[in-house]
Formats: C-alpha cells, structure tokens, sequence
C-alpha cells in the first residue's frame, strides 16, 4: 500500500533526501506560492465583497484549501525528488548470519527456530539477495564462523554473542565492499546485552545490521529463575538470604517450591505463588551459611507438570564462608542492663567476641571479653595497631568527652580507612546529650543529632519495622518478611528511647518508634568511607529478653544479625575480589583484583602480591600487577580452564613479612545461560538495527529485506535522483484539495 | 423510652467492644507496677526523699514472699536500708540509681520481668508458692538476678533451701570462690568478715543462732554465672540501714555497701 501511494519503499524514503530537479532555484518556488495565495485571497476578497460580504472563517477555509492546491501544482513543476544511495548490483557482499545457538533449537508453533530460519532463506530470500549481491553465509555463536549453507547448522552452539561474532565478521571482512549485514537469531545474548563500546565500533563500520527475529516474545509454559543474588562470602553461621527473580508463561496464579541446596542437601525452601504472565518477582530464601569451607549453593525451583524448558529453573553460585572470630570493641560509660543482655545475646555466636570496657566508678574500669590481660589495660586504644586490631566498635552511653581528640580522630580513621563498623546507642551520655555534635561524630552519624538537650527518655517506645527494615535481613528476626513486620510489632516495648535528629540524606532508616505520640527513627544505618556506622535510638531493648517467653529468641536474634551486620565487611588487608560478581559465563577468563593495605591500613603500594588457586583444572600461582593509577591496588587475568568452582587465596607481603591474605570464589558454566531468555529478545535485535541503520523485520515480513538493503551507502554504492511528482498521493492530495473546496463552497453555498 | 432504649443500647455495647479491644491490646504490654510504700515491721511512715519520682536505670526491688510467720517478715529493714544502699551506690558507682526501692510480688501477673534486680531479706522465713516457685525461676533464666540476706544457723537454711529446691530442684547452691568475679567487680573483696545484724549494738555477737561463720555462696546458670547471690549468717540489710548509726561499727557497713556494689554491677555485667 506504501508502495503504491509512495511509488517507492519506505526504505527509499528513510534513506533518501529530497531534491528539486528543476533548474529554478527554491526560493523562486517559495514566492511563487506567497504570490499565488495572495492573488488568490485578494480575488475571493473581492468577490466576496461584491457578494455583499459573508462569513470571514468560511472565506479564510476556502482561501486555504485554493491556496494549498496552488502550492502543490507549483512543487510539482518544481520536480520534487529523492536523492538516495544505491548499492550497486553484483559488486558489494552481503553477510547473511544465522544463529546456531542452542537457544535457535527452541520449538516455536512446531518447528525450531533455525528450521524455521533456513526455511526462509532457501525459500527464496538467499536467491533474492544472490541476484543483487555476493552473499555469504556466517554461523553465530561465541563468534562467528563461515559456512557454506545452511544445512550445516544444528543449533547446538553452546553460547551467543552477538557483539563479538559481528566484530569478528566485519574485521573478517574488511577491505572487502561489504553492503550490509543480515542477522537471523532470537537475539538470545549470553552477555546480556551488546555492550556498548562494540556497538560503538560496530556503528562506526557504516554497514547497517539488518535483523530478523524469532521465536516467540513470551514465555510459554515455562517458569524460569532468571537470576540469583547472594553474597560470594559470609561469617560462618551466617544467615544468608538468597533473592531469586522468577518469571513464568502460562502458569499465572500457579504455586512451585524454591528450594536452596549445599551439596544435595536442601538448607532452605519454600512455596511462592507465581507472578503474572510475563512479568517476574523476587522472592527471598533465607539459610545457614554454615560452617567454614567454601561450597556450591544451588538455588531451584520445582518443575511445573507441562513446563517446556526445566533447565532454566536451576542457577548455582559459588560461597566462601570465613571462620574465626570478629572482634567488637564495647565501651560503655556506665552499668547499665542493655550492656549486660546485648553480651548475652551474642555469647553464644562463634564468631563473634565483644571485648568490653565498662567506667564502674568514675576512676574505675571493667573489662570483658579479653583476648589477654594486657587488652584494653590503658583504657580505649589511642594508637592505631590496638584500635584496627578490632572489626567493629560500639559507643554506649560514654560522654563524648571522654575521648581525647587524637581517640577521636582515631575513631574516624577506624571507620573511613579501616573499612570497620561504628555503632552508637542510645543513652543519658550518648549522643546529642553526651557532647557527639563536636568532630568528627556528626559526619560519622548517620544522623543530624537535635540541637536540645534532654533527648534521652525513660519513657515507653514501641518499634516496628520501616519498609526497608522489612527487606534488610539485619532486622530479619522472622524468616518470613510479613510475619517478621509483625512480630516487630508485637515486641515488647522498649524502656527508654532517645530522639537521634533527622536522617541524614543516603542514611537508611530500617526502624522507627513511637514514642511521646511522635514517630521517631529507631535503627538507622549509613555506609561511610570504606565502613559504616549505624545509630540504635535506645538502651532499653534489654526488655525483649525480660519480657518474652525463655524460649523466645528475638532478643538473641535481633543483636546477632545486627553485630554481624555491623562487622560482616570489614576488610582484612587484602581485600580480594573478581569482576561480575564471581560468575564466569562461557568465558575461560577471569579478572582478579586485590586492595592491599599495609599494617596502619594505608595502601600497599610496594607489595607482592600472589594468587593461589585451586579448581577443576589444578592449582596454580599468578602474581598479581600493580595498577599504577591507584596504589594498593592489584589485578591479574587468570584462565579457568574447566567448569566448575575456583578458589583464589590473594597472598601479600613485603620484605619484612606477610601483609595478609584474603580469599575470593568464582564459578564457571558453559551453556547455562543459553537454557535462559529463551523468548525473542526484540528489543535487543531492535536496537541493534536501529542504531547501525539497518531495519528489523519480525520472520512473516523478512521477504522484503532483499528490497529495502538497496539502500545504503556501506559498499560500492551510486547515488540516484527518484523522481516524486508523478507520485499517486500527490494527484490524490490535489483531488482530495479541490473536492473539498467544491463540497464546502455548495454547503455554505458560495457557489 | 423504648426508641431510646434501642438506641443507646447498640451504642453502649460498642463502647464495651472497643473498651476491651483496647484493653486486651495494652495487656498484651507489661507495664512496671507504679512506686507503692508500704508499712513496714520496722518504719511505718518513712518520709519520701524529694526526687522519688525521678526514673533511673537501676531500682531495688525488694521482694514481696508469703512467710511460715504472720507478720511480713519481707519489710526487714524496709525501706531504711533500700534507700540507704541506693545513697551509697549513687556515691560510690558510675550505676544511675532511684532514690526509693520497688516492693515486687511474684503474684503480681509479668511485673517483676520489668526489675532485674531483686533482693529478699529474712528467706529463713519464706515459704513461696509452687507458682512463685515457677515465676522466679523463669525470672532468674531469663537473665534477672536474685539476692537474699539476712537469715542464720541450720533451722533456717533449712527453710530457705525448703523453697530454693522448688525454684530450681537442679541445680545446686555452691559456695563462691574468692576468685569469682563478683568479688573483684569494682572491689577485690578476697578479705570478707562476718557483718552482724543490729543485735551486735546490744550483744556484742556477730552471730546469730548457730550461725557462726558466715557463708558466701550462689546459684549457677549453665554458662557459670552467678543468678543467685545467698547471704548467709550474716545481715547485710542491717548494715546498709543502719550506716548512719553511730553505735553500729563503720566497718561493718563499709563492707556491707561495697558488698552490694559488687553484686550490683556484677548482676548488670554478668
């Protein structure tokens, strides 16, 4: 239809400028229509006027619709034209490249994807382009291939990666008059996505991608687990929580169980209803870490009776659990009951120790928790080796005046260079009434601290959860999210509370209270520098273990978590991680990096640093490389030959001895991710097309691709005039104009 | 009259409705028992210091028993001596203390889960019920702390232990090293005497009964903590009431004070 009224495909007109044929210049056009509705309105004026006037809108109508047929015999004469670039015949190549993915192998109303590619194109599109171009034929998976037909494809390539295939093709091919390319998949991408710099390079070639997709846009009877969050490394006896994103086709309002298992053994598991059609949600599992080690956690969920793909229902990912005990350092500036039950609620926690100092009297100290009788014997550390010898501090009701200003700015290094944990609670010496508005507390405080006194109250408050509490596994006392926020609210109340100020933009309020009928937050914590801190509005949660069943844990619960919380990511001096998260998909290579800090935590510069590791493949060493631009830090490319779970140990050291070492896990799977997004991935091939200047075409339309390809500038190309004035809209537009003047001037009657 | 009885009675029943969902969901909270004096063997009228309404992180709470006598042998001392204690804690710890103690009853639904702190004179006379046997069972596991004094000789051990051995039928009653952390607190304490009761004015004695040597020992929990601190054949009460009694020896009171300034922060701590 396009065709018909246009003369020519819409192609032509995407690619095409237009001209002017005639040899008179536009701007003599431009007058001419000016002249033409001036003459033209100053004769209906006058006729009109001898008429003995009439309606000035129903005049002003007529003088358009008269004005516009003139404008439009006037562009005619003119000889509009489009000006387009036209590949010339039988002297440019064009890359015809199939997808031989697994994903292509995907049955679609009966027949496989790349059946039904290779129907297309030996049903007439391959000779279509063979009577215009040379066409050669490419198979896409990691990379692309050359092939002699399609015959040969199978769909059983382990990996699709549309970037680096067409990379490789068009560097394959250069310095040959390549006009374009043509791209059959379902645009299944392993990676994910096209990443942007390749498109970049693949756009600055000048050669359009055409694509043609495949495969359905939705799934159909399959529910999937399109992705796992979890943590690469844990405290043992942790409580982790898995978060798997679920989708699903043809199974809306259905049930299946999510299931978390170590070496067979299911640690965790749970029934979640299934979202929408189409649409996916994220459904958290909590677990035990356990013990020390590191081992493969399998996140899964039971196939559905019907389901056509089960492969996507399984993801696994590789944890690293730390033994040994974090260190918390308690200084408390008087005896109070909180101090006594947040010991007792950790005692039992194995990697957990509270080493305390509590001010008895006011020249008196007791301390707890030592690791020797020298600990803490001159009161709170004042250099840096005894005080970063801690993964975490917490300040009770101690008056800020109680630190010197070198203990101060210690504190703040803790935090900001040590990469530990900082938390303050409430009480009558704490906070805003222990003298905290003076530097460097107020930037460490997650809070604005009010500006009055008497903040601290032994009067009632009752907590509940925030929305974000809800999510944040700290305040996680019930592994149900729902149930959790209810339980909070049903806790006891505590016995005193404290108004901390205002959060501070970036802090996260997980807990509020209401108290003295205003709301106030409760629990609020804050990332800073490479630590955090966190502010807990009370010392009256003591009431949590007094007032609750023996058997009730919500008071042992709550501080655990909330301590670990505290230490959990405080770093050791090698601070050793790998890129994407530890996941290695169809790739054999992997980034190592490694932040190394000497003994007072300042970066390492001058450090060697190795890599032990041990997988699939063996054991092996690799030396680590400065990055020149930012000390202390190290990196290293490490091939993993063999699928399965890698350990690296990052050693560092210097000539007087070891700095210290730190461990990180990666996972390799081959074919995994091709078993994932099994629906056409539109959007992707869409994009692709559009931004190299090539078209997409859904499978049913692809006939015409031989058509619109004409059109382009890539390879030997000549640059035609496609004449418009004997367009057929053009001569429908002048009937349509005139028809429409008549048929007014009989209603209104001005005939 | 019966338009009118029709109205107001649809009105009132929602009133006892919402009365009793408000009711049951502030029960469901266990709020302190407010501040209570009560007449006492000793002070029948004892005057309030002037900042008793202050709240504190640290009250007295003196337990209310049921006793084998008539009289309500739990007001020994009361509140003299509570008050007494509370002056010297104040002076001699960094322990924010209220000035009046807090007479707690087991019976008393879940209120003395809100005191941590308890202490009971005279237990040669309790007699507790199998319920407040339960009650104080549960109070000590949950992480109270429990102190008794002021009884002395065989007979009423006896009685004490006659109830004791309801509270907690496992677990034995040891008496505490020297070296136990709730001797060296805040003060080494490894040089202990006997402190009499006020008898000693008159009699000279620093016994009573056949109570000759005085006895430090306690209740375990599984973790070797102290939960219960007994007192034996010796009246650490009398000590903390009557410290302004120039006739009662200074030394005995100094012991007695330091004593319970020891159990206190060890009970706060441990």
């Amino acid at each position: 239809m396009f065709q018909f009224l246009f003369k020519y495909p819409l192609a032509v007109f995407e690619k095409g400028t237009i001209v002017f044929l005639a040899a008179w210049p536009a701007w003599i056009l431009a007058a001419a229509i000016l002249a033409a509705a001036i003459g033209l309105g100053f004769a209906l004026w006058k006729r009109m006027s001898a008429r003995g006037g009439a309606h000035s809108l129903r005049g002003a109508a007529i003088w358009m619709l008269q004005s516009a047929l003139a404008a439009l015999l006037l562009l005619l004469l003119w000889r509009p034209a489009l000006s387009v670039a036209t590949l010339a015949p039988q002297q440019n190549v064009v890359a015809v490249v199939v997808d031989d993915s697994r994903s292509m192998g995907v049955r679609d109303n009966g027949q496989t994807r790349l059946e039904n590619a290779a129907a297309l194109l030996n049903g007439g599109l391959l000779s279509d382009l063979r009577k215009r171009f040379q066409v050669r034929l490419y198979q896409l998976g990691g990379g692309a291939a050359r092939i002699d037909s399609v015959e040969t494809l199978k769909a059983d390539l382990p990996a699709t990666r549309i970037g680096v295939g067409l990379t490789e093709l068009l560097d394959g091919v250069a310095g040959l008059p390549l006009g374009a390319v043509v791209l059959l998949s379902d645009g299944s991408d392993n990676a994910g996505g096209i990443d942007p710099g390749i498109l970049a390079s693949i756009r600055a070639r000048r050669v359009p991608v055409n694509t043609i997709g495949f495969g359905e846009d939705r799934l159909r009877h399959d529910v999937e687990l399109d992705k796992v969050q979890l943590p690469s490394s844990a405290m043992a006896g942790s409580r982790l929580e898995a978060l798997a994103t679920v989708r699903q086709g043809g199974f809306a309002g259905g049930k299946t169980k999510l299931s978390v298992r170590r070496n067979g053994q299911v640690l965790a598991s749970r029934e979640i209803a299934l979202p929408g059609d189409g649409k996916s949600a994220t459904e958290p599992v909590l677990f035990d870490a356990g013990p020390e080690g590191v081992s493969d956690i399998e996140v899964s969920l039971d196939a559905l009776p019907g389901e056509t793909n089960a492969a996507n229902n399984r993801l696994v990912r590789t944890l690293s659990v730390s033994g040994g005990k974090r260190r918390i350092l308690y200084i408390e500036g008087e005896p109070r009951w909180e101090f006594k039950f947040l010991r007792r609620a950790v005692e039992d926690d194995q990697n957990l120790q509270i080493a305390s100092m509590l001010r008895t009297t006011p020249n008196k100290v007791y301390r707890q928790g030592l690791d020797n009788p020298k600990e803490l014997e001159d009161g709170f550390p004042s250099r840096v080796d005894d005080l970063f010898g801690y993964d975490g501090v917490i300040i009770g009701s101690v008056d800020a005046g109680y630190f010197t200003q070198a203990q101060r700015d210690l504190i703040r290094e803790f935090v900001d260079r040590r990469g530990g944990g900082l938390l303050f609670l409430g009480g009558r010496y704490a906070l805003a009434d222990g003298g905290y508005d003076a530097p460097p507390f107020p930037d460490l405080l997650p809070v604005e601290l009010p500006r009055h006194a008497r903040t601290f109250r032994r009067d009632p408050a009752y907590p509940y959860l925030t929305a974000a509490g809800r999510d944040s596994l700290l305040c996680r006392i019930e592994d149900d999210p729902d149930r959790n926020v209810a339980r909070w609210k049903n806790l006891p109340y505590l016995a005193n509370f404290q108004d901390v100020g205002t959060p501070k933009p970036g802090a996260t309020v997980l807990a509020e209270m209401t108290a003295d009928n205003a709301r106030l937050p409760l629990l609020v914590t804050e990332n800073y520098g490479r630590g955090r801190t966190a502010v807990f509005a009370t010392a009256g949660s003591w009431r949590w273990q007094m007032l609750q069943p023996l058997a009730d844990m919500s008071d042992e619960v709550f501080w655990r978590q909330f301590l670990r919380w505290l230490v959990a990511d405080t770093p050791g001096r090698v601070a050793a991680s790998t890129e994407r998260a530890g996941i290695i998909d169809d790739d054999n290579q992997v980034r190592l990096r490694a932040e190394v800090r000497d003994n007072s935590y300042l970066p390492a510069a001058d450090a060697q640093v190795t890599a032990h590791i041990s997988g699939p493949d063996g054991g092996k060493t690799v030396t680590l490389a400065p990055d020149e631009n930012e000390p202390g830090r190290y990196s290293a490319t490490v091939a993993a030959v063999k699928t399965g779970s890698y350990v690296a140990e990052i050693v560092a050291s210097r000539p007087g001895g070891e700095l210290g070492r730190g461990v990180t896990v990666f996972h390799r799977e081959d074919g995994t991710a091709e078993n994932f997004h099994q629906e056409q991935n539109r959007a992707l091939l869409q994009q692709l097309a559009s931004e190299t200047g090539g078209h997409y075409y859904p499978a049913s339309a692809a006939r015409r691709i031989g058509n619109d390809i004409v059109f382009s500038e890539a390879g030997i190309s000549t640059r035609e005039a496609h004449d418009l004035w004997d367009m057929p809209a053009f001569f429908l537009l002048a009937i349509l104009l005139r028809c429409s003047e008549w048929l007014l001037r009989r209603r209104w009657g001005m005939v | 009259m019966t338009r009118l009885r029709r109205t107001l009675f649809p009105a009132f029943l929602s009133l006892v409705l919402l009365g009793s969902v408000y009711a049951f969901q502030n029960s469901k909270q266990s709020y302190p028992k407010p501040f209570r004096q009560y007449p006492a063997v000793e002070y029948y009228n004892f005057p309030l210091p002037p900042d008793w309404q202050e709240k504190a992180e640290w009250v007295f709470g003196r337990l209310i028993y049921p006793a084998v006598v008539s009289y309500p042998r739990w007001t020994m001392d009361y509140p003299r001596s509570d008050r007494h204690l509370a002056q010297a804690l104040r002076r001699l710890t960094r322990v924010q203390v209220r000035s009046v103690e807090q007479p707690i009853s087991l019976d008393d639904g879940d209120d003395v889960y809100n005191w941590p702190w308890l202490y009971a004179v005279e237990v040669g006379y309790w007699n507790l019920t199998d319920a407040e046997c339960l009650k104080l069972r549960d109070y000590l596991l949950r992480g109270g702390f429990f102190m008794c004094d002021d009884f002395h000789g065989t007979r009423e051990w006896e009685n004490f232990t006659a109830s004791m051995k309801r509270v907690f039928p496992d677990r034995p009653i040891r008496e505490i090293p020297d070296n136990d952390p709730i001797f060296h607190v805040i003060y080494d304490l490894d040089q202990r005497y006997q402190v009499p009761g006020a008898q000693f004015i008159q009699t000279g004695r620093v016994y009573e009964h056949d109570g000759f040597e005085a006895r430090w020992r306690g209740i375990y929990d599984d973790k070797g903590r102290i939960i219960v601190a007994i007192c034996h054949n010796m009246d650490l009460g009398d000590s903390w009431e009557h410290a302004d009694n120039p006739k009662y020896p200074e030394k005995y009171s100094a012991l007695g004070f330091r004593i319970a300034a020891n159990y206190v922060v060890y009970a706060m701590t441990h």
